[in-house]
């Protein structure tokens, strides 16, 4: 009898379908786009007019290359580790994964459905903070834009990779906001979110830059500057991609 | 019906939630096309037998086959095939009706038309409604809804029509009934006598985690000597069925 039914997994109609849905739950939950769309603009307009206009490197200023590269991965980084998460967290705790779950719905196209539709609002605020970065601060645009473009598609991926981890692992949608905070406040904290790792004793800040909140502004800023992103950096954000996606596909749990 | 394959077995499932028992020793075979009824008392045992051969929970000892099929290590194939219910489950809250039928019919390469799902659970009018905005009755008869979307082979329905009016309730039989017409398995998890007297071929009494009757609905009133179900019931349990409403 069990020959009779083949293997269909869900095809790309449904794939759409279900981040068209996660897309309509998330514009429907106002409260919820705040973080997202809001953050960005927030983090960029506290940090920016701190920073002076003087050129520093290849017609870049201190805003380029250092106050940028940090907003972006900030933002980025709480988005991805902690936001992100969270949602996932509420979805298992509601129920709604336990009922998904005797679909043939896969929980790889859950996590996906979730990264995307939270890549499209990242991107949203994202480009709003930016504009407003270069029209009121006069900011520049990087001087490699393809190579920052790629650092930062990188850099994102791995922070949703670390976050899609502690959706893994966190029991409750509290537990997961709490790890995810520990994390991203640990991962800033080597990584120069407090004032530059430069200030930090020489092994925390050398750490500090392998891991991938530090890697991530070294890359960007590199990359802000026109400079050479160095391969050890790439290679950090790279492996927390993949250790991230293997460790979140392995430990998923509907419930 | 006998001499056919059955579509659901479940041997000797055990399953212990740290000091306590809840299912032991369970075995249930149903028949291709037939619908069994699974009554007891709260605590019996029933959501936890039915979650088990649906495959959301590992039975400590045993087997399950549904079709053939273990759900657990199958789950791909078994999930085409099989429609659950759960007693347990929420849906993406801010999702009209219409959207999560569509959402759940997207999963199945033939689903059932979306009119015609919301027509066997009568919920035509409220296609536009989030869920949340749903009374928990047309949340269940949703969720049976969505239960059928991919014109499930075998169905597991967990209280069908616990706190469902009784114009929903005759509803919900008509719909088991059509379902029964098109020979789809099912299993019922009731507390309703009426509804599984109408509806089941067998109906298995569960009581403290152990099958302790499995026959037809009139060989249980006959074998305990009763007039009805309800009599039946309390001869094999010693113990009333509470209606949870």
């Amino acid at each position: 009898m069990s020959t009779a039914i083949e293997t269909r997994r869900p095809g790309a109609r449904a794939w759409l379908t279900l981040i068209q849905c996660e897309a309509k739950m998330v514009a429907r939950d106002t409260a919820g786009l705040i973080v997202p769309i809001g953050l960005p603009l927030l983090i960029l307009v506290t940090s920016a007019t701190a920073a002076g206009d003087q050129v520093v490197a290849g017609g870049r200023t201190a805003l380029d290359l250092f106050v940028l590269p940090l907003v972006l991965t900030m933002v980025i980084a709480t988005i991805g580790i902690i936001n992100m998460p969270s949602f996932l967290a509420y979805y298992r705790r509601s129920g709604i994964l336990r009922r998904l779950s005797v679909t043939p719905a896969s929980p790889v196209m859950v996590l996906v459905a979730q990264v995307v539709v939270s890549v499209l609002q990242a991107a949203l605020g994202i480009a709003a903070a930016l504009a407003v970065a270069g029209l009121l601060f006069g900011a520049n645009p990087p001087a490699a834009l393809g190579r920052a473009l790629g650092v930062f598609a990188l850099a994102m991926a791995a922070m949703y990779a670390l976050g899609m981890m502690v959706a893994a692992v966190a029991p409750t949608p509290n537990s997961a906001v709490a790890i995810g905070l520990v994390l991203f406040f640990a991962l800033g904290a080597v990584g120069g979110m407090f004032g530059g790792r430069q200030a930090l004793p020489e092994p925390v800040a050398e750490f500090g830059g392998w891991l991938p909140f530090g890697a991530a502004v070294d890359a960007l800023s590199a990359a802000w500057a026109g400079a050479a992103v160095e391969p050890a950096q790439l290679l950090s954000l790279g492996a927390t991609v993949v250790v991230g996606a293997a460790v979140a596909g392995l430990l998923f749990r509907w419930e | 019906m006998s001499g056919t394959t059955p579509a659901i077995i479940a041997e000797n499932l055990h399953k212990r939630y740290g000091g306590t028992v809840a299912v032991d020793d369970v075995s249930l075979h149903v028949e291709a096309g037939a619908v069994l009824g699974v009554l007891g008392t709260n605590g019996a045992g029933k959501t936890t037998t039915v979650e088990m051969i649906a495959g959301l929970r590992r039975p400590d000892r045993g087997r399950v086959g549904v079709l053939g099929l273990d759900p657990r290590r199958d789950r791909a194939k078994v999930r085409q095939v099989l429609g659950v219910q759960l007693q347990q489950a929420y849906l993406h809250g801010a999702l009209t009706v219409a959207e999560l039928i569509g959402l759940y019919r997207s999963f199945y390469p033939a689903p059932r038309p979306a009119e015609e799902l919301l027509e066997l659970v009568g919920l035509g009018e409220q296609r536009a409604v989030r869920f949340e905005k749903l009374s928990g009755g047309q949340q269940q008869r949703l969720s049976i809804a969505l239960a059928l979307a991919g014109r499930p082979r075998v169905v597991i329905l967990d209280e069908l029509t616990t706190g469902l009016d009784p114009r929903a309730r005759r509803q919900m039989w008509k719909t088991i009934e059509r379902l029964r017409d098109e020979d789809v398995t099912i299993v019922l998890v009731s507390h309703a006598m009426e509804e599984v007297e109408r509806l089941c071929d067998h109906v298995a009494l569960l009581d403290a985690g152990r099958v302790v009757a499995f026959d037809t609905p009139a060989g249980l009133v006959s074998r305990a000597g009763a007039e009805n179900l309800d009599e039946a019931f309390v001869a094999l349990t010693g113990k009333e069925l509470e209606e949870a409403q």
